[in-house]
């Protein structure tokens, strides 16, 4: 009798543990996004740990936003090849090729490889710190961890997420000019006519960067949030940094829905 | 007159920063030997399918590991994803053609050949791929692969070859799920926001032979892929947990990046091929 209470038991058990873990995540979340808001109004962040962060987040990360954004460009004019053969549309493929990139795969790739990037290693860095009791240490010597490790990082994710959008956004649009040349045979200036032609204007260019801006704070908070919360040695440091890049990369679908929705 | 006798030049400081020629020559040895790691990885995972120690239910653990704990995860994503790109295109379409009948049509070759597979591949890169270089890295720097190696039991043949034959099976199987529900979202935005009947939206007139090879090549690429790379970063960690940190983000960088670089070629080949 008392197994089959168990077992009957059990799918509201596991629905209930998963709904509290979430509740306790997204409350974690919030309460760290009120808690660097809070820094960031008051200005209360430290400025060389801020510069630190936007060398090796922003600087290093170059090379892999470069080349993911050429050969995304590339992969695009392959794609969007049978089409354009099809139809005859050469001077199309300049529209077509700037509004998914502007608007979407730009803003969307960019801050995917990046979760997977600084996110993970934010999450990684401050898990370290957690685990090795440096952050305790920190608050024994009365050092704010929000304001001297969290704000700093925070702030570096999103201006890099923002700066690296308009590079990556430019490079891909080399990288789909050209390789539709080599591909398709269409001159880059055609495809720059049909990118400047007047079917796309400033507005997409914002689309794209405020949805940068918005996956930039996705990202550094989630990061932030599960380094922080890290407990249980070197195996508990994985086990955030896997956690933290899975919420991320599925919370940058979901709010890119919302936010093309919102802004459209 | 003898040479006159040689004036000890001042010594230059030692560079500080090291010059870009050293830069380059060190990003190209980490590369080819990181490159070389891969490939010996991969081999080795191979020899071993052939070869190696049976050990039952390993597989099958790694399966639910890698499939049904993604299940959810890739299933929210590509949802997510199928509405965007059906209200996306339809809005910019709106503005060129009046008639968004081949919408549905268009969508679903675009997903078999590309999105799909491609996005859950990078999905999969970061949970799974995240996920052995974690779980690998931990035992390594704990000494517990050491120990592999001290019972004449191959690391590769133990933790790598289960992962890679549940990653290459999962991988088709989550992709053609998850794709299923990218098209359901796809088709319900579809009917919201452009009133386009799902007797219209389902359209399979322009999915190929071409579209379906290029699908399975490519979740059997990445599927193979995942596991030997973020296998290899894991296998190479080292200095306790800020070591396995470290392991974890290479292997979702380079796991990524591998996916990318990927598509590009089996694109090119398929593009190439079936035109």
């Amino acid at each position: 009798m008392e197994s089959v209470a168990h077992h009957l038991g059990s799918p509201f058990r596991v629905l209930g543990a998963a709904f509290l873990d979430l509740a306790h995540t997204v409350g974690g979340m919030g309460v760290l996004a009120g808690a660097i808001a809070r820094r960031i109004v008051r200005l209360d962040w430290d400025g060389s740990e801020l510069w630190r962060n936007l060398e090796k987040m922003g600087v290093r990360s170059l090379p892999i936003v470069v080349v993911t954004a050429l050969f995304t460009g590339g992969i695009m004019v392959i794609q969007a090849a049978p089409i354009v053969q099809k139809y005859g549309a050469q001077a199309l493929l300049g529209w077509g090729a700037g509004f998914s990139v502007l608007r979407e795969i730009g803003p969307l790739l960019t801050a995917l490889m990046l979760s997977g990037r600084i996110g993970a290693n934010n999450t990684a860095e401050l898990g370290t710190m957690m685990v090795t009791e440096q952050v305790d240490g920190l608050r024994a010597l009365a050092i704010d961890p929000v304001s001297y490790l969290v704000t700093p990082r925070f702030l570096g994710i999103v201006v890099t997420l923002f700066l690296s959008t308009i590079f990556s956004d430019a490079v891909s649009l080399i990288g789909a000019a050209y390789g539709g040349w080599a591909i398709l045979g269409v001159e880059p200036q055609v495809f720059f006519n049909g990118l400047t032609g007047g079917l796309l204007g400033l507005g997409d260019v914002m689309h794209g960067l405020i949805k940068a801006v918005v996956f930039g704070v996705m990202i550094g908070i989630t990061s932030c949030q599960f380094g922080m919360s890290t407990t249980g040695g070197a195996p508990g440091v994985g086990r955030s940094v896997n956690a933290a890049v899975v919420v991320s990369a599925a919370g940058i679908f979901v709010v890119d829905y919302f936010v093309s929705f919102a802004i459209a | 007159m003898t040479a006159a006798p040689r004036t000890e030049e001042p010594t230059a400081p030692a560079p500080e920063r090291p010059g870009l020629a050293q830069l380059v020559g060190a990003g190209a040895l980490a590369g080819a030997r990181a490159a070389l790691g891969v490939y010996s990885v991969l081999v080795k995972t191979l020899y071993y399918l052939l070869r190696g120690v049976r050990q039952p239910g390993a597989v099958a653990r790694q399966m639910y590991a890698i499939g049904n704990e993604s299940l959810v995860f890739l299933c929210v994503v590509m949802g997510f994803l199928g509405m965007i790109v059906v209200y996306q295109t339809g809005l910019q379409l709106q503005r060129v053609v009046p008639d968004l009948g081949m919408l549905g049509a268009n969508f679903v070759d675009l997903l078999v050949r590309e999105l799909v597979p491609s996005i859950c591949a990078l999905m999969l890169a970061t949970r799974v791929g995240a996920g052995i270089a974690a779980e690998i890295g931990s035992m390594v720097v704990t000494e517990q692969v050491d120990a592999l190696r001290m019972c004449a039991a191959d690391p590769v043949d133990y933790l790598i070859k289960p992962r890679f034959v549940a990653s290459v099976v999962m991988t088709l199987v989550l992709s053609t799920i998850a794709g299923t529900v990218a098209y359901v979202a796809g088709m319900l935005t579809a009917g919201t926001f452009f009133q386009i009947t799902p007797n219209t939206f389902i359209n399979l007139s322009l999915v190929g032979v071409g579209d379906a090879v290029s699908f399975l090549t490519k979740c059997v690429a990445y599927g193979a892929a995942i596991p030997v790379v973020s296998g290899y970063c894991g296998l190479v960690t080292y200095g306790g947990s800020e070591g396995v940190g470290w392991a974890t983000t290479s292997a979702v960088v380079s796991s990524s990046l591998s996916v990318v670089v990927l598509d590009f070629f089996i694109s090119g080949a398929c593009y190439l091929i079936f035109g």
